[in-house]
């Protein structure tokens, strides 16, 4: 009995030097909890989804594990490289390679091609090793373990163009997404009516509006606008132009007109629905 | 007896190779510091030294009995009780001294996993530009004609701005030296700008203390946030200066 | 009184029995039932066809497919909650001793059958009794590895009833065959112990090494395929990305993890019975009270060990091999594993490992105590625990040190000029090759002691032998430190040849020995129960360290999903869907090994009533 007792004593005090030294001998890190799925909310401006665009492809899209400088496992994306400029900007050459089969037209779709059908284009040197860069390591992003969303697709399409400098093309997702799920009180309240939005906005207070009383002399008068807005930037829509405008003022300044003037953060402080409706608002009021 | 003494003469020997030897080596490699082992790490490895020793001493019959004789004879002879007395008032003693070492205020900062050279990131937005620190290179490395003249004006912003902390040795040992934790960095070292690229330094010294990520424990650093003090060409133009001063070449790859 | 407590036993073994199969078989048929009807109704037709050509099988693909449902989305109301009650630790701690008792109860009949086989061809009967005490050992064991299993599978349909039902819609086919394998098993087992006396001499003694040999084979089989479920939840094959089963069995079961599994818990199942037994075996000892028994039990005790150690040995490559195809299945899982929040589980790991060498190389030490002529050896002792300590400490230093401020301002920053570069795998890699190559001469030094060997060309086999521990040791530091001065990438393709050079210098040095110590000079023989009562803790330390580092290391495993039940593809949205600290999983690990004490005691003490009895029946012949 005393051997058993002593054996037992033995047993437990080493167990507890294991205990001990896993509890107070190492650092105690606290793992990160389960990723929350993003919620993409129907009021939501472009900065706002260009920044969870980064988020995802930093965070929960798991992207930088391979798409890093230092493994040289993918090629880099959000900054140039080796591999030519960021994607966002050299997406476009992508799809007039003589070696490219996808079905992506311009350069938005290629990178959205690129994240749910990776081996429609395998960059050369970065194939499944003994495919012959016909089939790619890379996951579906919108399938498993990573499953993104369209709308986070397009998050993080947006936030690619948005770093490579090139103009971003991604439509804000509308209402469809889980507005519902969204708490309220996080969310700015949109407005009902353009009119509304447009002077929630101040806008009258520089620009002379069609359709609103009163308006100021600082910004070009809007009167016309929707005939021109085509025309100003080469390769911007009149819907993109006023899009751009609106959400970047500096990006093109009309001659004859300060740059600076018009505050940069719209863009931050509108909601998605309240550009919706200015800009259909601009392009028909304005004709 | 002798057994014992042996014991306690090892463990001492491998305690002061532990405690003197490593730091020495280290001092050695790295000179103006006496890099200590960590406690933390020290009671581990003193606790296997302890039964490294004790497993040496006890594999053979005849010596472990030899060790454990005068351990028996303290605590069994009724004739030792005096002695008996003594080592159990050291024991408590012992104990009671560590318990207050461990329980006792301290103003010690609490224990961070600091990583001193962080992962920079790829990209840096600084003066409302962004910057990717992956191909970003100094603009006046490449003007060899005006190296001297822009190394020195790097030098006039470094002992207008720098050196009250990095010292003018650039040893990291200024005026206010030892009034910050961490230490300011000593660039003369082969261990900081030497294994650097530049961009790493300009992002450094662009975004200071606060500007460190996660892993690098942001605002635990003094260092000031240049960027709203310096220009970007005077940034670049301090990073020749740091080279030049101190001899060491930039990491290009 | 004994024919009492025999029948007593008896009863007691049976009640067990039924216990068993009923936990067993009520969850079974659960899972059954959810499969069965639609397993049936598309088997039924393709089985009367006889083998169905693969065309068929295709299209038999197609038509399954629609009956499978996806991987469902679940939410924190879809899992039962018992109040005061958490699944999570219930399911985590019996899922552990299950496979606690599983690995134990799968080890012992490997050795038992070899050593029984050894015994018939040295016609040395103790090795005989060895391994019928082995045997009946485990005997209880495997009653407790049966009931576990069976609570496990009941407390997976109560707290975790949508996980449990997508499992068994794959799987469902695979448990009535893991029933019969199990029956199988259990059928082999009572026959191969309870016959060992009866089928004992000539012919039938055949007869009864192959029951044994057959109750490894369905003791394998068992183990490799539940091996699929556990590897399945890791790294899910044989579905679509949503987790639509494609109906392809053999799919599901064949994942890219399942191998390295099986091998990697096969080797750790041999070492870890074999240090379970080891310590039945130290506590035997240090309760004999004869002379012959303390010799039986030192000698049981030093094979239980050996064993202990073979497994050990090969133990970390298997691992490596594991740990590679983590990475190439997911490199996202092998970057969790190896670095973030599970890089100090290594430090553990590493204490624990190390621990064990300690203890192994401390048993063999003392052991040649027992043996005369040792004394030639004893002096070489002190460097190898010189070098082992050493190495030791080099591999459980961290690569991010833990320090004060003070500290901090000391070093000088917080990279450690000495202990920086200690902390790298170039010096772990060598660490661990020393303490490999140390431990083996430890062992060959035992193997020696009582032995002069009189072969014509002893001084140039002993020659040859330092040349090449002296030559593996420089490769392997030299090597190491070379790491130090070349890319990553290529420091990586280093490891390869310092293992290359540990396993050269083990299997050369056996042969010379084996050559040069044919037909050696005795000085005398092993005088076995000459063993000091100190170094049967070490036999203990084993044990408990290889049941710790089990946990953990099982721990790790599991937690490599993070919060996945399915890897990708069922996510687990409970409450505790959270990875845990490590000091939370050491709790949990601490409680399961001492619950895995008190039941393996409790088998012991069952399995002491029959050796009691057996004493009675000799006594009074």
């Amino acid at each position: 009995m005393k051997v058993f007792v002593r054996i037992v004593i033995f047993s437990i005090v080493l167990s507890l030097c294991y205990w001990g030294f896993s509890n107070y001998g190492i650092p105690q890190v606290i793992p990160e909890p389960p990723p929350v799925e993003e919620q993409i909310s129907g009021s939501m401006t472009m900065d706002q989804y260009i920044a969870l665009g980064g988020k995802i492809f930093n965070g929960k899209g798991t992207c930088t594990l391979c798409h890093n400088p230092v493994g040289g496992r993918a090629p880099l994306l959000d900054t140039g490289g080796k591999d030519g400029p960021p994607v966002g900007a050299r997406a476009a050459d992508r799809i007039k390679d003589p070696g490219y089969k996808g079905k992506a037209k311009t350069a938005e779709e290629y990178i959205h091609e690129s994240e749910v059908d990776p081996s429609a284009f395998v960059v050369a040197g970065y194939g499944k090793p003994g495919t012959n860069d016909t089939v790619s390591p890379m996951p579906a992003t919108n399938k498993g373990s990573i499953g993104l969303s369209e709308a986070e697709i397009g998050a993080v399409i947006s936030y690619l163009q948005k770093s490579a400098g090139v103009q971003v093309t991604v439509k804000l997702p509308t209402g469809a997404a889980p507005v519902a799920a969204a708490p309220a009180d996080a969310e700015p309240q949109s407005a009902k009516t353009p009119e509304e939005a447009i002077n929630k906005h101040g806008c009258p207070t520089c620009h002379k509006i069609p359709g609103i009383e009163e308006g100021g002399d600082i910004g070009p008068d809007q009167k016309g606008l929707a005939s021109r807005a085509g025309k100003r930037v080469k390769g911007l829509s009149a819907r993109e132009y006023i899009m751009q405008s609106i959400v970047s003022p500096d990006a093109y300044t009309v001659k004859g007109f300060e740059p600076g003037t018009m505050p940069a953060d719209l863009g931050e402080t509108m909601t998605v629905k309240e550009l919706e409706m200015i800009i259909k608002y601009l392009m028909e009021k304005t004709g | 007896m002798k057994k014992l003494i042996q014991a306690v003469i090892l463990i001492l020997v491998f305690y002061l190779i532990l405690k003197v030897g490593i730091p020495a080596l280290g001092s050695f490699l790295h000179h103006g510091t006496w890099p200590v082992v960590p406690t933390a790490l020290m009671r581990i490895y003193m606790f296997f030294v302890v039964a490294g020793v004790l497993l040496y001493l006890t594999f053979n019959e005849e010596s472990a009995k030899e060790l454990g004789k005068p351990i028996k004879e303290i605590y069994g002879s009724p004739e030792k009780g005096g002695l008996r007395m003594i080592v159990i008032a050291i024991i408590a003693l012992f104990g009671g001294y560590v318990t207050y070492q461990n329980v006792k205020p301290s103003f010690e900062a609490p224990i961070e996993l600091r990583s001193i050279h962080p992962a920079p990131p790829s990209s840096v937005e600084m003066w409302g530009k962004t910057y990717n620190l992956m191909t970003l290179t100094n603009p006046f490395r490449a003007d060899k004609a005006n190296y001297e003249k822009n190394a020195k004006e790097g030098g006039i912003v470094f002992f207008k701005n720098c050196f009250y902390c990095h010292g003018d040795k650039l040893d990291g040992k200024g005026h206010y030296y030892s009034g910050v934790s961490p230490l300011p960095a000593n660039f003369v070292d082969v261990g900081t700008i030497a294994q650097l690229q530049e961009s790493f330094l300009f992002w450094r010294i662009g975004t200071g203390g606060p500007g460190l990520p996660k892993e690098g424990a942001p605002w635990r650093s003094a260092m000031p946030i240049w960027q709203h003090f310096l220009s970007e060409e005077e940034i670049w133009k301090v990073i020749l200066f740091l080279y030049d001063y101190t001899g060491h070449s930039p990491r290009t790859f | 009184m004994n024919s009492l407590r025999k029948s007593w036993v008896n009863r007691f073994s049976f009640l067990f029995l039924i216990l068993f199969v009923f936990t067993l078989i009520i969850p079974m048929g659960y899972s059954a039932s959810i499969s069965l009807k639609e397993a049936f109704a598309t088997e039924a037709p393709a089985s009367a066809g006889g083998e169905h050509a693969k065309g068929e099988e295709g299209k038999k693909v197609e038509g399954e497919k629609s009956q499978y449902k996806p991987a469902s989305k679940l939410k924190v109301e879809d899992y039962p909650i018992v109040k005061g009650f958490n699944s999570r630790i219930a399911v985590w701690i019996v899922a552990q001793l299950h496979l606690f008792f599983g690995a134990f109860v799968l080890a012992v009949p490997i050795f038992v059958l070899v050593i029984e086989g050894v015994g018939l061809a040295t016609k040395d009967e103790r090795y005989d009794h060895m391994a019928h005490e082995f045997i009946k050992v485990s005997m209880t064991a495997f009653s407790i590895t049966a009931s576990l299993g069976g609570l496990l599978a009941f407390m997976f349909v109560s707290f975790y009833p949508d996980f449990f039902k997508y499992m068994a819609g794959i799987f469902g086919k695979t448990m009535i065959i893991y029933a019969i394998l199990f029956f199988g098993e259990s059928f082999c087992l009572y026959v191969y112990y309870y016959g060992w006396d009866r089928l004992n001499k000539g012919f039938s003694k055949w007869v009864h090494l192959s029951v044994g040999l057959m109750l490894n084979v369905f003791g394998m089989t068992l183990m490799v395929l539940s091996n699929t479920w556990a590897s399945f939840m890791m790294a899910p094959s044989g579905i679509d990305d949503s987790g639509i089963f494609l109906g392809n069995i053999w799919a599901a079961i064949r994942g890219p993890l399942w191998n390295p599994i099986n091998l990697h818990r096969f080797i750790a199942n041999i070492a870890f019975g074999g240090s379970v037994v080891g310590a039945y075996a130290a506590f035997k000892f240090l309760s004999a009270k004869t002379d012959e028994e303390k010799a039986h039990y030192d000698w049981m005790g030093y094979t239980a060990n050996f064993i202990a150690i073979f497994g050990f040995l090969p133990l970390p490559f298997a691992g490596y091999w594991l740990m590679k195809e983590v990475y190439s299945y997911s490199q996202q899982m092998g970057i969790t594993a190896m670095g973030g929040a599970f890089a100090w589980l290594f430090i553990i790991q590493a204490v624990l490992i190390g621990s064990l060498f300690l203890g192994a190389n401390y048993y063999l030490w003392c052991g040649m105590g027992r043996i005369k002529g040792s004394e030639r050896y004893t002096p070489a002792i002190k460097y190898l625990v010189i070098v082992i300590v050493g190495c030791f400490l080099v591999w459980f230093t961290p690569h991010t040190l833990i320090m004060t401020s003070k500290e901090v301002t000391q070093v000088g920053g917080t990279h450690h000029p000495v202990l920086g570069s200690l902390g790298v795998m170039s010096a772990k890699n060598t660490a661990v090759n020393m303490l490999i190559v140390s431990t083996f001469l430890s062992f060959m030094l035992y193997r020696r002691s009582n032995k002069i060997a009189t072969a014509s060309w002893t001084s140039t086999g002993n020659a040859l032998q330092v040349a090449l521990f002296t030559a593996a040791a420089i490769n392997i530091v030299t090597l190491g430190v070379y790491g130090y001065f070349i890319p990553a990438n290529i420091r990586i393709g280093l490891s390869i040849p310092q293992v290359m050079t540990t396993l050269t210098v083990i299997i050369v040095s056996s042969i010379i020995d084996a050559f040069m110590y044919k037909g050696a000079k005795s000085t005398g023989p092993i005088e076995w129960g000459k063993m000091a009562q100190r170094s049967q803790y070490a036999l203990f330390l084993l044990a408990i360290s290889f049941t710790w580092l089990m946990g953990l290391m099982g721990y790790v495993r599991s937690a490599l999903r993070q919060h996945w039940h399915v890897y990708t593809v069922l996510r687990d949205n409970s409450v505790d869907a959270f990875t845990p600290t490590l000091g939370y999983a050491a709790t949990i690990i601490t409680i399961s090994v001492y619950i895995f004490i008190a039941l393996v005691i409790f088998a012991f003490w069952i399995a002491n009533f029959s050796t009691k009895k057996q004493k009675v029946v000799e006594a009074s012949h």
